[in-house]
């Protein structure tokens, strides 16, 4: 059914000056099918210039329009050994990131020492070669306590001189609660640039950030080799992307696969069996006030070794 | 006199071990507290401090006004204390320990000396002893004695103890922390015990020393916050930054990150009467340009500055930034170091590198691994206690360790045909011990996805121990 343009013009003033009144987030104003337009708490229109396009028109189309440059986006891994399938997809959307803005500004890595020490650092040589990120635009964080790494956290939200930050954290700290989330998300709306929240088998509680993903690693494709795949290699690393939390669209699952030469992320066609179960961590929930600490417990037991502090390096 | 003799003659006695440390302890205490009279303090034996008050007189008064108050707060805070003030420091230790609290007029220090023994020149017990036994009991007579069968008899020390203390040698003395570059203090009639106040006061100092800084087109560095407490307690706060400042507003919110995070561990005690702030490192900072209307331009907090406040109220080793070290072994190719302003941003050289994790562990971790064939990649591996299915794996590549950072034994050259099939087999054996600790990598996948990384370390064949494996990172 057609409406008459100026009619649909003027219901969406109307609907723009009613998210601008309730100071909602975003607000989707066109039917499904149009250009999307959102309009953020602030009444200004996000356009183009104000989201990251992912390259991926399924992606980009759930997003409506990419991922908002300005705000806090969770990223959720289900088990701790899937740390590396996470690390790998915050750093691939910052590296489309920083490979827009001609990496002028440097990423930082907030992390704890405990989660560093189970999952591993995130290593220079294999985080240059994927995501062609180099030394001189990283700088790691690595706090004692979930605690102060909050802190450092919220202190670089407002900051601009940096591309993006990540805060790494595993399980459910008590302090990262709504209210947490709302002073990093708005931090990271003032300062323009993306914050990502990145947690390993933690429960999916209230958040402030518009989208959360939850990624999981995706059997890898071959090599290609003269054109031709090459059985049983293992060739660009592939995740299993499932928007959880998304405002502009139902939940959407899709494989990405991460192209490193070209720096761009490829859409590979899967099928899911399992539906759209199970979107956040493997942990079973308790009944009347879960208990973060036993929810957290199945992550991945803490190696044999005490590790030593970090800084032993040469 | 023993222990027994003692009970025997006052049964009531209280017996306490010696504790030299604890003693050497309260000494350094004191010695921060006399901070508060001039920076160049120096220990000097077990009982003693010596204090350069050279120019500082005149902040409390005069010499003899500095002596009377720093004997009445040492006695107040329940020490006994002697000091004596001289133009050497060799004069000053004699008068303090054998004549009392005194002050030794300029020039008058051999009238002063004459009359003493001659343990008063910081000498050894013997040397004292044998000159007591050809009858030199008085630091006069040591002066009058003819100096050169002194010196062939006693030793040259006599000579140069003597000299020191007249004031014909000069002597350096080594103070305990090195003296600032600048310092700004306040003294207080009212001790202050609240947080918000020192960082009022803070704030003032860093003004004060701000304009001391831009006489020297300098900024600061490194700093040093002293609290000094009513009761002798002082409290340092060394304080670093990544790129020298001036800037009053900036050096107190660093302190108040620092103050922030010490909380309940800053014991303010009945408060504090002296505050000084003193910039222990300073670099070049021209002078900035401000516009017209006197403002500089608003670009909120810079990075550097970020850093600083995470350093200040975390330890400066929480932000590091990495760099790429030319090394082969995959835990030594990244240092990390502390972050500097002028950080080379860019794109990522375009060096071929070999493939490497995401994320590598600290430490290896020791998995169970069951391969097909001994040398080949692995089909499944346990690692914390789950056990994982290998679908795809990519390797070996080996990686051996690094040699010329080994200790090999260095053999002589030998031209005997014996020693030299010895050298030959120690090669070997240096060779085969080398072998056993270089590793086979493989990129493994299991059923989900998951991509590994995978070591053998040793070679199988070799007598001693069986190769094991590790999981050393996670790829993307």
């Amino acid at each position: 059914m057609a409406t008459p343009a100026v009619a649909r013009d003027t219901v969406f003033a109307l609907r723009r000056e009613i998210a601008r009144i309730e100071g909602r987030l975003a607000e989707r104003l066109a039917p499904p099918g149009d250009d999307a337009v959102v309009v953020r708490g602030s009444g200004r229109v996000l356009g183009a210039a104000d989201r990251l396009a992912t390259g991926v028109p399924t992606l980009d189309a759930a997003l409506g329009g990419g991922l908002p440059r300005a705000a806090l986006t969770e990223v959720h891994g289900r088990q701790m050994r899937d740390a590396g399938a996470g690390a790998g997809f915050v750093l691939a959307l910052a590296a489309l990131l920083m490979k827009q803005a001609g990496a002028s500004r440097p990423l930082l890595w907030i992390g704890t020492g405990d989660m560093f020490a189970e999952a591993g650092l995130p290593h220079l040589h294999g985080i240059a070669r994927l995501f062609g990120i180099a030394a001189g635009s990283l700088l790691f964080a690595e706090a004692q306590k979930p605690v102060d790494a909050l802190w450092i956290a919220e202190e670089a939200a407002a900051l601009k001189s940096l591309a993006a930050v990540v805060l790494e954290l595993p399980g459910n700290p008590q302090r990262l609660d709504l209210d947490a989330t709302r002073r990093l998300h708005r931090r990271a709306a003032l300062a323009g640039r993306p914050f990502f929240l990145l947690r390993h088998s933690a429960q999916a509680g209230p958040t402030a950030a518009p989208l959360r993903f939850v990624v999981a690693p995706a059997p890898a494709a071959p090599r290609h080799i003269l054109g031709r795949p090459l059985a049983g290699s293992i060739g660009p690393p592939g995740f299993t992307v499932t928007l959880a939390k998304n405002r502009l669209a139902p939940p959407t699952r899709l494989v990405l696969e991460w192209n490193p030469d070209a720096l761009s992320f490829e859409h590979r066609p899967a099928l899911f069996e399992d539906g759209m179960q199970d979107p956040v961590a493997l942990v079973s929930l308790s009944r009347h006030g879960a208990d973060m600490a036993a929810a957290a417990r199945p992550r991945m037991a803490y190696g044999m070794l005490r590790f030593p502090a970090a800084g032993r390096q040469p | 006199m023993g222990l027994a003799d003692a009970r025997a003659m006052h049964p009531g006695i209280d017996v306490v071990e010696a504790d030299p440390e604890a003693d050497r302890r309260l000494l350094e205490a004191l010695a921060d507290w006399c901070d508060r009279y001039t920076p160049l303090v120096a220990l000097d034996g077990a009982d003693g401090l010596f204090l350069d008050i050279s120019g500082c007189c005149h902040l409390f008064g005069g010499e003899q006004a500095l002596l009377e108050d720093m004997l009445r707060r040492f006695r107040e805070q329940g020490f006994d204390a002697r000091a004596a003030i001289a133009a050497t420091a060799g004069a000053a230790w004699a008068v303090a320990r054998f004549h009392g609290s005194a002050t030794v007029p300029g020039g008058m220090e051999a009238e002063w000396l004459a009359p003493l023994p001659p343990a008063a020149l910081r000498l050894e017990p013997d040397t004292c002893a044998a000159l007591a036994g050809v009858g030199l009991r008085t630091v006069g007579a040591v002066k009058a004695a003819p100096r050169a069968p002194l010196a062939r008899r006693f030793g040259k020390t006599l000579i140069l103890r003597l000299d020191q203390a007249l004031g014909h040698i000069e002597e350096a003395l080594s103070p305990r922390q090195a003296v600032p570059e600048l310092s700004a203090e306040r003294r207080l009639a009212e001790p202050i015990m609240a947080i918000e106040d020192v960082e009022r006061i803070v704030l003032v100092l860093a003004q004060s020393l701000r304009t001391s800084l831009e006489r020297r087109d300098a900024g600061a560095l490194a700093l040093q916050l002293l609290l000094f407490r009513v009761d002798g307690a002082v409290a340092r706060l060394p304080l670093g930054l990544s790129s020298p400042t001036r800037a009053p507003d900036r050096i107190a919110r660093l302190f108040h990150e620092r103050l922030d995070a010490l909380g309940q561990n800053l014991d303010a005690g009945f408060g504090f009467d002296l505050v000084r702030l003193s910039v222990l490192t300073a670099g070049t900072l021209p002078p900035g340009q401000a516009d017209l209307g006197e403002q500089a331009a608003d670009t909120g907090e810079t990075l550097s500055e970020f850093v600083d406040r995470v350093g200040a109220r975390l330890g400066r080793a929480v932000m590091r930034r990495p760099v790429a070290v030319a090394s082969h072994v995959p835990e030594r190719a990244v240092a990390f170091l502390p972050f500097a302003p002028d950080m080379p941003a860019g794109p990522a050289e375009a060096t071929p590198t070999p493939e490497r994790p995401l994320r590598l562990l600290r430490q290896p971790e020791p998995v169970d691994v069951m391969a097909e064939v001994p040398d080949g990649p692995p089909l499944n591996f346990r690692w914390r206690r789950a056990r994982y299915r290998i679908v795809n794996a990519e390797g070996p590549e080996r990686i051996e360790p690094e040699w010329w950072r080994e200790s090999l034994p260095v053999v002589a050259r030998q031209e005997n045909e014996e020693e030299r099939t010895y050298e030959d087999r120690r090669k070997a054996a240096a060779a085969k011990r080398l072998a056993q600790r270089s590793r086979d990598y493989f990129t493994v996948e299991d059923a989900e996805g998951r991509r590994y990384w995978l070591y053998r370390q040793g070679l199988y064949g070799l007598s001693g121990q069986a190769p094991r494996w590790f999981l050393h990172g996670l790829f993307a």
